[in-house]
């Protein structure tokens, strides 16, 4: 083989190696735990495992009055449904707002996408000031609601962005002049083409609101939501139980993903015309 | 633009729920904790005058300062890290990835953990690091070492090879967006003007990919200044950062000295993103 | 000037500007370039001309070095150039979307490949401005591509390829992008270029006005091989295979069968009737061989005489109007068309659905076999 073909190939090899090293490194501890949570009885937080059983996820499963993962992991699902909904709402009117380029959509641009940069800690601390100073009462339902809103809503607002982007307007503007009104212009024709979008934004809604805990954590009130609770395990002796939670919380995620994805193809498939691609 | 015409105040309506949301939830508590930091006592008063005492006895304290230093030096360090490690992954999946099953096979394994709890996959990390754990048990059973290490779990460099697992798609994605963006006729064209691959690389490839470099390393940047789970989990006891500060002086009451490290946090947050603004203009990359 | 890292060895003969020799390119099951040899004399400028598919950006890119060869040598300027990546061969490019760098301004880029042959700063900056001013774009030094318009930017392209003086030029389809008006400027202008440096171009198209009016040399490919390699001239008067005469413009393709072969004649019978064709020197086919045969259009009358032994019947199916000739789309009784030009001056319109005779003498016909390949 010539040198510098060599050379070539020597540097494919070099990055796929690191890929793949970096991509195992990212999967292992988490195949590690779902592993793990499957320990007999006897089983500590660590290898070796002694057994193979369901025994810490039946312990999930129990009523308990102590450390019982039920209620919160309801309200976090609850929770995630209204966020999705809410996020995909939002964000629809977002970027449909930013079509229409009034005076000062830049910076309603940038206050949005604000969302995306104030790390969690710090809008969760801000939120708990305001209520404290104001006396509002923290609760998972409102408070916590509207700080995970501010997390979820610039990415559902970035997906939707791109969607219209993509969206050809010539289609709007057809069916303008084929007699129909805005609204219904919207509803019948762009609304069905930007659906993935739409989808795409509820389904970062679910997710990210699902797995938040770092705003959570100063907003929540007297009721948990998983995430908290979990990391109110941090200090105590670790359970598998927790493992066993972490990797039913985990599956939970990766199902939102799957649905979301295949009804995200379902639409796709739907809306795909035979007509030519918008000149780009 | 059709069914909206341009500047119609139905604009401006749209827009209104998302802005009052976030002016509400996101820039109202930001002046809140601006102003709290700004109290002259150590306890909840509204009524409190407003002096700049809590911030000189912040960096009056030196363990506050050295805080602050070992955050902003494990962000630099985990930058660094990701910069290398995400530009030669994305390169690697962008690039020499030849067919598309394959490219969007690798990046969805890469990106799937994003769409899980960061919590759990904390968490996930310990029994590995432990004296008992995963990375211990393999050295010893490949003959590496004699006796388990314990720098592992509990130390700066057990976060630190956790953090790195967490934030290097956050370099990785917004580079391999760009790098799609480069033609490979670029490459070729420099080829053909007597560049070696290498300074192909330098002098076409990396300046152009340029803007998804800078942003990775901001998002870096922003979520390990920020960051307090991943030392809790895994630092124990001993180690913190200006994240776990904020959370202890808060639990403790001390709302003004949480508020200053809040306001701290916020400015060097203001500073990344201004040289986020310099160098690269969003709106560019094709979202707006 | 730029000297390619001597490879293995270097041919004894005059060096011609670029020898393909039998060269094969695969890309996994699909045959892209099949045992292509190719001579460019210095000086020349040779198109390669076929369909999407055919293999001439392929070979181009051979040429160039962004493909490796699986078979076969590549010699440029007297050297093997096999294993010598682009960097290192005597080439440059202009690719079909002109490939300028966004980043850099326009002398920025236009000086690239000085940069990279490391010349002192003085030195690139003083031939950029040369090349700047020879090309007419010296007011456009310090803009960047994104603002320039599309015949300004293959001028840039074009001055970036040649600052480093290459042996030859490669261009892929270069005024495909151009809006129709432009094309024609700036493709004499290309020429005039390639005539004053006097290096070889090697032009790939697709369009074959474009091949005919430019090249000294056309070569015709399909499916990964040679058509037929000649001058202009050649390859529209006797087209060498039955795919060159189809896809070259102006000539009418007839398929048959071998009635019989008489001395120099091959009497062909097709569903539409008999026709003599001249026998080639080589090998007369035999009876019952599958033949085609190939007349030009413009060698056809509506008003045959004695010399024009070969006849057929068709009725006009539409008409183009081409300023003073008239090209006549005509179908035949199996509905084959049949194209006719027709000088405007003296001759009496043919009108739609209107029954002609249409002849032509047998030694104005090309006779094509199988054998000769690229069907």
């Amino acid at each position: 083989m010539i040198a510098w073909r060599r050379r070539q190939r020597l540097a494919t090899v070099g990055l796929g190696a690191v890929t793949v090293l970096f991509l195992a490194y990212q999967w292992f501890p988490m195949l590690t735990m779902a592993l793990l949570s499957f320990t007999g009885p006897d089983g500590g937080p660590t290898f070796p495992m002694r057994g193979v059983s369901l025994h810490w996820y039946r312990e999930l499963a129990r009523v308990q009055t102590v450390d019982d993962f039920k209620p919160p992991m309801v309200r976090s699902l609850l929770l995630a449904l209204t966020c999705s909904v809410t996020t995909a709402a939002l964000a629809l009117m977002a970027a449909q707002a930013i079509r229409a380029r009034f005076r000062g959509s830049n910076l309603f641009f940038y206050l949005v996408l604000l969302g995306i940069m104030a790390p969690g800690l710090l809008v969760g601390f801000g939120v708990a000031v305001v209520t404290r100073i104001l006396g509002i009462p923290l609760a998972w339902y409102t408070t916590t609601f509207a700080v995970h809103i501010v997390w979820t809503l610039p990415f559902g607002f970035l997906t939707l962005l791109a969607a219209f982007n993509r969206f050809d307007v010539r289609l709007e503007e057809a069916a303008l002049t084929l007699g129909a009104n805005r609204w219904r212009a919207f509803w019948r024709v762009t609304f069905p083409l930007v659906l993935p979008g739409v989808i795409g934004a509820g389904l970062f809604g679910f997710t990210l609101s699902y797995d938040e805990f770092a705003r959570s954590l100063f907003s929540s009130g007297p009721d948990q939501t998983l995430p908290l609770m979990i990391f109110a395990q941090f200090d105590r002796q670790l359970q598998p139980t927790l493992y066993a939670i972490g990797t039913v919380t985990t599956v939970v995620s990766l199902a939102a993903v799957a649905l979301f994805s295949l009804s995200f193809r379902i639409v796709r498939q739907r809306t795909r015309t035979t007509a030519t691609e918008p000149p780009r | 633009m059709s069914t909206l015409h341009a500047r119609s105040p139905l604009g401006y309506l749209l827009a209104l729920p998302a802005s009052l949301w976030m002016l509400a939830a996101l820039v109202v508590p930001t002046l809140f904790i601006v102003w709290v930091s700004f109290w002259a006592t150590r306890t909840f008063s509204l009524s409190s005058p407003l002096a700049l005492v809590n911030y000189a006895k912040f960096f009056g304290r030196s363990t506050y300062v050295k805080l602050l230093v070992d955050t902003v030096q494990q962000s630099l360090l985990l930058m660094a890290i990701t910069l290398v490690l995400g530009y030669c992954i994305a390169y690697f999946i962008v690039v020499k990835v030849r067919r598309p099953a394959l490219q969007l096979g690798l990046f969805l394994v890469l990106v799937i953990p994003f769409w899980t709890s960061a919590l759990i996959r904390t968490i996930a990390w310990i029994p590995f690091l432990g004296v008992t754990g995963v990375i211990n048990q393999a050295l010893l059973f490949l003959g590496v070492i004699d006796k388990p290490v314990s720098a592992f779990l509990y130390s700066r460099t057990g976060i630190t090879l956790a953090q790195v697992s967490f934030y290097t798609l956050l370099a990785t994605g917004p580079v391999a967006y760009t790098l799609r963006n480069v033609p490979p006729s670029l490459r070729e064209a420099a080829q053909c003007l007597k560049a070696t691959p290498l300074r192909v690389f330098w002098r076409i490839t990396f300046p152009l990919t340029l803007p998804g470099v800078v942003i990775g390393q901001i998002l870096v940047f922003l979520n390990v200044m920020a960051d307090f789970a991943t030392a809790s989990a895994i630092g124990g006891n001993k180690y913190a950062f200006l994240g776990n500060l904020v959370i202890l002086l808060y639990d403790s009451g001390q709302l003004p000295c949480a508020s200053v490290i809040a306001v701290l946090l916020m400015l060097s947050m203001l500073g990344g993103v201004a040289v986020l603004l310099k160098m690269v203009d969003i709106r560019r990359l094709g979202v707006a | 000037m730029t000297g390619p890292e001597p490879d293995a060895t270097t041919s004894p003969m005059p060096a011609h500007d670029l020898e393909l020799k039998r060269v094969t390119k695969r890309f996994g099951d699909f045959v892209a370039v099949h045992d292509l040899s190719l001579v460019v004399e210095p000086g020349q400028l040779v198109c390669l001309l076929g369909p999407s598919g055919c293999g001439k950006t392929t070979t181009l890119r051979l040429v160039a070095g962004l493909e490796e060869a699986d078979a076969g040598e590549i010699w440029i300027a007297g050297r093997r150039v096999n294993a010598t990546p682009p960097w290192q061969r005597d080439i440059a490019m202009m690719f079909q979307d002109f490939a300028l760098f966004p980043h850099m301004t326009v002398g920025r880029q236009v000086g690239f490949g000085l940069e990279m042959l490391r010349r002192p700063k003085e030195a690139i900056r003083r031939r950029v401005r040369e090349v700047l001013t020879t090309f007419e774009i010296a007011d456009l030094a310090v803009r960047k591509p994104d603002t320039l318009s599309g015949g300004q930017r293959q001028r840039v392209a074009l001055a970036r390829a040649l600052i480093t003086e290459p042996r030859i030029l490669l261009l892929d389809e270069p005024i495909g992008s151009l809006d129709f008006s432009l094309r024609e400027a700036v493709m004499l202008e290309l020429k005039d270029v390639q005539r004053r440096l006097g290096i070889s171009f090697i032009w790939v198209t697709h369009d074959q006005n474009e091949a005919f009016s430019l090249g000294d040399k056309v070569v015709v490919m399909n499916h990964a091989r040679i058509g037929q390699v000649g001058r202009p001239e050649e390859i529209f008067e006797r087209p060498s295979t039955r795919f060159v005469a189809s896809f070259v413009q102006g000539h009418n393709v007839l398929d048959g069968a071998v009635e019989s072969v008489e001395g120099a004649e091959v009497r062909v019978h097709t569903p539409v009737g008999g026709f003599v064709v001249p026998a080639r020197e080589t090998a007369p086919p035999s009876p019952g061989a599958p033949v085609s045969f190939s007349v030009r259009a413009a060698q056809l009358t509506e008003r045959p005489g004695v010399e024009h032994r070969n006849r057929v019947c068709a009725t006009c199916h539409a008409v183009e109007y081409l300023g003073s000739v008239r090209r006549y789309d005509l179908r035949l009784e199996d509905g084959r068309s049949m194209k006719y030009e027709q000088f405007a001056a003296g001759a009496a319109r043919i009108a739609e659905g209107e029954q002609v005779t249409l002849g032509w003498r047998p030694e104005d016909a090309v006779l094509h076999l199988p054998a000769d390949g690229g069907a």
